[in-house]
């Protein structure tokens, strides 16, 4: 396995054949022949070019506009921290932060645990094993407009997901017209959706746990739980630690299921910072304010990184 | 003798237990893998039903009459047709961009040595952690500003430059063997002719992996062609899907039709590429979801 790593990006996990650059050692460092040193800038100039068009100036572009009261066509004039004092009296908007931590505080949780349980079960005997794997991972590559819509269908008053509670004999939930349940619809679709790609990502940890280490732990008397606890975890968890990383930023940029599903409602209870952005932005034509919010989106999501790139030291190994 | 005859019905017993846990073990999980597919399976029933009889009393897969002609009804009235070239011109487009750039990124990195690389490298490490979502308001206004919204221009080239591609080549590059280079470099390839003749062929898997990646990324994107396409006749599919759900009075057959015309192509896809598409997510190279 070779991830990045996110934190020392010239490492990557167990690939020690390739020495740190700057270090030439070994036959896969050694001086290139022919062609003078400038020859590499011209080969990675149009992807650093692009990279900095299109990724980072933008970044540093809504950071910088959050602090102006841009329209699409009345100009900017720069207004000081004026959008972010709004933003502490704007109900909506601090509707949308707790909305949108709940999503993150439950589907997170949820689609981890989920992908490790099912990349754990799908370690097992099963016929047609791959076949399984992929039926989990087609929604992940579909596209979420698509899913949302379906999941729209299922979850009418009167569609299948009630009908079926009324088969049993329970009572339909309005399920859309309720909040919380609009709220846990947005959730679930979200988690049906992905956990079958991080279940890849963590079964190829899995794949990587040499036969011999779980062997040798039951010998010693290691059960079930301890075995988890103390071997699989330890073992799997840079894999575990990317996969969480990046389904956090994600999770945090959540918008085309509560677009699709609810709109944000009802009563902006689905709303989440993506999508109060871009009604905000694209709907009510305050650019500026709606890179206020960009911002205090993109603090957010750093600090859920850095704080665990910081926390990792204590939980992932690296071997 | 007697051990062995006190052991043969054990270990048959055992061997019998084992099948007996096989079995259960598959069953379950095939059951599992049934709900979780039921929606997609929901959608495909749907989309044959008559129109009212989407909803009902009870639950039923199949309605009065089947209606194949449910698909072509939602190729005319979603104008599915204009919207699936569209996304098709967009997708192949990006695809060809997105491999071109990747890969003359990754072998800068994988095979070349010049100063300032390891900063360069720090710096697509970086943008892997931004939330590149959160920067649309700026992108739109500098395409905007440009007079350059509401083009496929403006539509693709943004998407072209994720760090991820660009990382899953220079991996594969990485474990070529220097003699290789070493050899072609004496034969006097330049060093254009050394990506082209020798590195491309080799790294050829992964380049397919990462075509079927960024295809599905442009097929899927929703957020960026939402903001920056205005008329209808450049939309994508599911700009196309957005816009028919939020109408009222949704007609849900047609809906469901034109989801299952959208997700088809992805399993078809994934059914054929399913072992190199494990296998490259499974090394990260795509990142988390």
């Amino acid at each position: 396995m070779t991830f990045v790593r996110l934190d020392r990006p010239e490492e990557e996990v167990a690939d020690a054949s390739v020495a740190p650059p700057g270090r030439p050692k070994g036959r896969l460092r050694r001086r290139p022949l022919g062609g003078p040193r400038w020859v590499g800038w011209a080969f990675v100039l149009p992807g650093l070019i692009g990279l900095a068009v299109f990724i980072v100036i933008p970044q540093v572009a809504s950071l910088i506009l959050g602090f102006s009261d841009s329209t699409l066509l009345g100009g900017t004039q720069f207004t000081g921290g004026e959008n972010f004092a709004r933003l502490l009296r704007d109900p909506q908007f601090i509707n949308s932060v707790i909305v949108t931590s709940i999503f993150v505080l439950v589907y997170v949780p949820a689609n981890i645990a989920i992908s490790m349980a099912m990349a754990m079960w799908l370690k097992t005997r099963i016929a047609g094993r791959n076949w399984i794997r992929v039926i989990f991972l087609i929604p992940a590559l579909s596209p979420m407009v698509a899913n949302a819509a379906v999941f729209r269908l299922l979850f009418q008053q009167d569609g299948v997901v009630n009908q079926a509670l009324a088969a049993i004999g329970l009572e339909p939930i309005p399920w859309l017209s309720d909040g919380n349940w609009a709220l846990a619809v947005v959730i679930g679709v979200s988690v049906w959706q992905s956990f079958g790609y991080n279940m890849i990502v963590l079964g190829a940890g899995l794949d990587s746990i040499s036969p011999d280490v779980i062997a040798a732990s039951r010998i010693d008397g290691a059960g079930p739980i301890r075995r988890f606890v103390s071997i699989t975890l330890p073992l799997v968890s840079p894999a575990l630690f990317f996969t969480t990383v990046l389904t956090v930023i994600g999770a945090w940029q959540t918008f085309a299921q509560a677009y699709v599903i609810t709109g944000g409602g009802p009563g902006n209870s689905t709303m989440t910072i993506m999508l109060y952005l871009y009604q905000t932005a694209f709907t009510n034509n305050q650019l500026g304010y709606a890179s206020a919010i960009a911002t205090v989106l993109f603090v957010i999501i750093a600090i859920f990184t850095l704080f665990q790139l910081w926390g990792q030291r204590k939980w992932v190994h690296y071997d | 003798m007697t051990d062995q005859k006190l052991q043969a019905p054990g270990l048959s017993w055992r061997r019998r237990g084992r099948a007996i846990g096989f079995a259960a073990n598959t069953t379950a999980a095939w059951l599992v893998a049934l709900v979780f597919s039921f929606p997609l399976i929901w959608t495909f029933f749907t989309a044959l039903k008559p129109g009212n009889e989407v909803f009902g009393a009870k639950i039923s897969f199949i309605g009065s009459e089947v209606l194949w002609s449910n698909f072509a009804d939602a190729w005319t009235e979603v104008d599915f047709g204009r919207l699936l070239l569209n996304s098709l011109v967009v997708a192949a487009i990006s695809t060809a961009l997105t491999l071109v750039i990747a890969t003359l990124t990754a072998f800068a990195f994988a095979r070349l040595r010049f100063p300032g690389r390891s900063a360069i490298f720090l710096l697509f490490v970086i943008t892997l952690t931004l939330p590149s979502e959160v920067a649309v308001v700026p992108l739109f206004l500098g395409f905007d500003q440009a007079r350059l919204a509401d083009t496929w221009f403006a539509l693709i080239i943004p998407g072209l430059f994720g760090a991820f591609g660009a990382f899953l080549l220079r991996q594969f590059m990485l474990q070529i063997p220097g003699e290789l280079e070493e050899a072609a470099r004496l034969d006097g390839a330049s060093t254009w002719r050394l990506l082209i003749s020798v590195i491309v062929p080799l790294v050829r898997p992964a380049l397919s992996v990462l075509a079927i990646f960024a295809f599905l990324g442009s097929w899927n994107s929703f957020l960026w062609p939402l903001i920056i396409l205005n008329s209808s006749d450049k939309w994508t599919i599911p700009i196309g899907i957005a816009g028919f759900t939020t109408q009222t009075g949704t007609q849900w057959e047609l809906l469901m039709a034109a989801c299952m015309m959208t997700i088809a192509p992805v399993v078809v896809v994934v059914a054929i590429a399913q072992r190199q598409l494990v296998a490259a997510i499974g090394a990260g190279a795509f990142g988390g979801r």
